[in-house]
């Protein structure tokens, strides 16, 4: 009933972690049966290992958190060698999470993992490029156009490219990774922020800025999934702020095909699953299924664009 | 490892602001050391949870208790429960002190105690002794100090003398070092504010005791899936990674493996 059709991927349900959330899996596999979430999505990798910010590294703030991890992962050679057959062992969907300083990081990366078996990947393009003065790919349509297109080359699974919110127009964003062959979307990443200490004079993380998650981030979340579903065909996955099965609802109802539940899973290590649970009597306390909330958003007449608006025909007014 | 919803038994006021919080068990068995991570089930007013050491608990696992002290949102919503109300445990993580370092030394400060009850309980049945080194700013910060009696050696230090040894704990642990209660070659947990660790930390380097520490770091999931709990180290321990996660390669180190540089 909650089966989902993502890209060429059958999930059992819309509900995965969110990369850097949720480790591989493996660490927390003794709090639920994780093999009953739609997928895993893995900890960003990247080529070499890389140490990671400066503590401290995280801080709470109203409805939300900041962190400046800095991809701190132990590279590909590890991952693969260690954490990937972990992480096949859950039982799910495994999606990795890629990132890179160059294209060719991103292609190696790419062809390695699909050589490994991976179910699909995830693009992380809120990474710096180095051959473009450290630009974002996330940034930059064309950048982002071009990581896509190269990791198509070479990956035989599903692409999925995970877009930063910290961009003007993110819908020129989308349509770049929809042109470059993405077979989705991620959205959102981050939202960069920063928090002060006015007593020290200093900025409370080590490195100063950090990335905005959590509840404070979910209005977002939503405009930008909302934007995105209606200017390319391939799917969304939505992400930004989700804890309850009525959030993941209102994605899918903003035109996520799937969501990832990130910080609120540090709250409540089993809250995936115990979301799953409680999607199929929300749904029927509703007497409404998965497929009738989808992209069913009421159309918003102001806000919709004549032009541009690939989703038009599928926008449903009910009444 | 287990995340479960845990009914509140009662509070039971330890003096000087602090509360033991004792909660319905099943309580998992539990290394002294280990900690939980917690939040109230209703009306939580913040969104991480917070890590706390598991104070005490029933041998067969029936109820099991915090040392809290309130001094934020989170611990004030913990030691505003009341009976009946239900508190979230995540646990046990984290790495303990070191079961095989034997007659340990325990300097604790403030609700850094908190992981010396299980501790001294554990090697007292073991028939090992346990001495206790607790330092406050008066009487009333030495809370939880009588819940040790009969189980492990307890000196006090205050530093306005109102109870036990005038001074600091780091002086009442030269104090000890002079009269031979306390030698080179032992081994010393400690569990305290940071500049307390450091003070305990140098003079156990300088008088040739092993020093183990237990870390409060700011924590948001505490089983090791967000990377934001790292602290800086060395140590063939770490095969060459610069950083640590206090929530699970934690909260206990060796002093020497901890790097500080500011
Ligand atoms: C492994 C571990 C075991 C702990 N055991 C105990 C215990 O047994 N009893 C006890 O009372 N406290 C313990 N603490 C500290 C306790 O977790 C913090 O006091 C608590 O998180 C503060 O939350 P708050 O919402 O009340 O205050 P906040 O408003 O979040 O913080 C108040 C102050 O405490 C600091 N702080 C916030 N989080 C932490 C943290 N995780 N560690 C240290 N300082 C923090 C903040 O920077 C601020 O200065 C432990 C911490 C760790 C990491
Ligand atoms: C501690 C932390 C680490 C993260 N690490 C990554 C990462 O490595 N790669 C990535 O693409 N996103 C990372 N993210 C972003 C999340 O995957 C997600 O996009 C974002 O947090 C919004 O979702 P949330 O509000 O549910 O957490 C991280 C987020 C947090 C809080
Ligand atoms: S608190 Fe999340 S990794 Fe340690």
């Amino acid at each position: 009933m909650l089966t989902t059709s993502l890209a060429s991927l059958r999930l059992r349900n819309p509900v995965m972690s969110a990369s850097g959330t949720f480790g591989s899996g493996w660490e927390g596999r003794t709090f639920a049966d994780l093999s009953r979430v739609g997928a895993l999505v893995s900890k960003t990798v990247t080529l070499r290992p890389r140490h990671g910010n400066p503590p401290p590294r995280i801080f709470e703030t109203p409805a939300g958190m900041l962190n400046s991890i800095g991809l701190e992962n132990k590279g590909v050679d590890w991952f693969l060698a260690d954490t990937l057959p972990k992480m096949k062992s859950l039982g799910t969907t495994v999606i990795v999470n890629i990132g890179g300083e160059a294209i060719d990081e991103f292609v190696v990366l790419a062809e390695r993992f699909s050589r490994a078996g991976v179910d699909a990947l995830e693009v992380n393009l809120s990474c710096p490029n180095v051959q473009e003065g450290r630009l974002l790919f996330s940034t930059e349509p064309r950048l982002t156009e071009q990581a896509v297109a190269a990791v198509k080359r070479v990956a035989t699974v599903p692409v999925f490219a995970k877009l930063s919110p910290n961009v003007t127009d993110i819908t020129a964003i989308a349509r770049a990774a929809e042109q470059g062959g993405a077979d989705g979307i991620t959205a959102i990443n981050t939202l960069i922020g920063m928090a002060i200490d006015w007593r020290r004079r200093r900025p409370v993380l080590g490195r100063g800025i950090g990335g905005l998650s959590g509840p404070a981030i979910k209005p977002v979340a939503l405009r930008m999934v909302w934007e995105i579903a209606r200017v390319v065909k391939i799917p969304v996955l939505g992400v930004g702020g989700i804890r309850s099965a009525e959030d993941v609802l209102e994605f899918l109802c903003a035109g996520a095909t799937a969501v990832q539940v990130g910080t609120a899973g540090f709250a409540d290590p089993a809250l995936m699953v115990r979301i799953v649970d409680e999607l199929p009597s929300l749904l029927a306390a509703a007497n409404v299924t998965l497929a009738d909330v989808r992209g069913a958003l009421h159309a918003a007449p102001a806000a919709a664009p004549a032009e541009g608006c690939a989703r038009a025909g599928h926008e449903r007014v009910r009444g | 490892m287990q995340t479960s919803l845990h009914p509140l038994r009662r509070l039971r006021d330890l003096g000087g602001g602090s509360l033991a919080v004792e909660v319905d068990g099943p309580i998992p068995a539990t290394l002294p050391g280990q900690f939980f991570m917690l939040r109230t089930g209703e009306r939580w007013p913040v969104l991480l949870p917070r890590p706390f050491s598991l104070y005490d608990r029933a041998d067969d696992g029936s109820w099991g208790s915090f040392l809290i002290k309130a001094i934020g949102p989170g611990t004030r919503a913990l030691a505003d429960t009341q009976p009946g109300e239900k508190i979230w445990l995540t646990g046990p993580l984290g790495r303990p002190f070191p079961p095989e370092e034997r007659d340990p030394i325990c300097v604790a400060g403030g609700v850094g105690l908190a992981p010396f009850l299980l501790l001294a309980r554990q090697r007292h049945r073991q028939r090992q002794r346990t001495r206790l080194l607790f330092g406050g700013r008066s009487r009333a910060a030495l809370a939880g100090i009588d819940d040790f009696a009969g189980i492990a050696e307890v000196h006090a230090s205050t530093d306005d003398g109102s109870h036990g040894f005038r001074g600091m704990v780091t002086a009442l642990l030269l104090d000890l070092l002079g009269k031979g209660t306390v030698r080179a070659g032992e081994s010393v947990f400690c569990c305290g504010p940071d500049p307390m660790m450091v003070a305990v930390a140098k003079v156990c380097e300088q008088h040739g005791l092993r020093c183990f520490l237990s870390l409060e770091t700011y924590m948001a999931c505490g089983y090791g899936v967000c990377n934001g709990c790292t602290v800086k180290v060395q140590g063939p321990r770490f095969h060459g990674w610069p950083y640590s996660k206090t929530c699970t390669e934690g909260p206990v180190y060796e002093a020497c493996e901890l790097v500080h540089d500011h």
